[in-house]
């Protein structure tokens, strides 16, 4: 792979297109090669952080969400962003997140500036890409 | 994929036999949840939930999932797990939940 690569998705903030979210996931991540469990992660990470985004945004159902991800060689980036107008808690003992957390490499969650933003990534050791 | 839940009540042993199949997440966890919880209050006996065509199933199924063993704890009675895929079932073990409800015959075995 010589540039890294990069998918956007705008979805309303709506629980019946997290499957669509997951379909795009799951197709990205088979397309970087990942094996079987962890395309099942990326998954079940990007379906548990749309979810968050949409029960803490259930009063701003007019709002899209985006999701944008990030291809590289050895690993993905999934950004997730939402506009909030209101700075909601991070809850660490939530299952959702505890869930993203046992599954990815890394993850990350801020708020700035009205934006709510999650970052999750997923490494792998393959690094055959076509 | 899409959800569908079927219901059958068993005489012996007395128990409910669910089989789900397709996806449970945030979009139908709540409609799982009212379903299952009316059966038991209409009759409350044992929850055998097949799960051999279960493809996946998120934090708010599980959450739902919880609030019916509840319901089922109230008349002493378990709901048992049958052929969980490999996936759900690390799902299970992530949120501790294989200890809570009866997980038998995973697909991984």
């Amino acid at each position: 792979m010589n540039n890294n690569e990069q998918i956007k998705l705008t979805l309303p903030i709506n629980a019946a297109y997290v499957s669509a979210a997951r379909l795009t996931a799951s197709s990205v991540a088979n397309r970087l090669n990942f094996d079987i469990e962890e395309i099942e992660d990326i998954k079940v990470a990007v379906s548990e952080a749309c979810a968050y985004i949409i029960r803490k945004n259930a009063f701003n159902t007019n709002n899209d969400f985006k999701i944008e991800f990030d291809l590289s060689a050895d690993k993905i980036k999934i950004s997730l962003s939402v506009e909030s107008a209101e700075r909601f808690e991070v809850d660490d003992e939530e299952m959702s997140l505890l869930v993203i957390k046992a599954v990815t490499d890394s993850f990350n969650v801020n708020c700035q500036n009205g934006i709510f933003n999650m970052t999750i990534e997923k490494k792998h050791v393959q690094t055959s890409f076509n | 994929m899409d959800f569908s839940m079927t219901s059958k009540f068993s005489e012996n042993p007395k128990c409910w036999l669910i089989n789900i199949e397709g996806e449970v997440d945030i979009f139908n966890s709540a409609e799982m949840k009212t379903k299952l919880i009316e059966l038991i209050e209409e009759n409350p006996v044992d929850i055998r939930i097949e799960c051999k065509n279960l493809s996946y199933i998120d934090s708010t199924g599980l959450g739902a999932l919880i609030a019916v063993l509840k319901k089922t704890k109230e008349y002493e009675k378990s709901i048992y797990f049958q052929n969980l895929k490999p996936g759900l079932s690390k799902l299970f073990k992530i949120t501790n939940l294989d200890k809570v409800f009866v997980i038998e015959g995973d697909l991984d075995e």
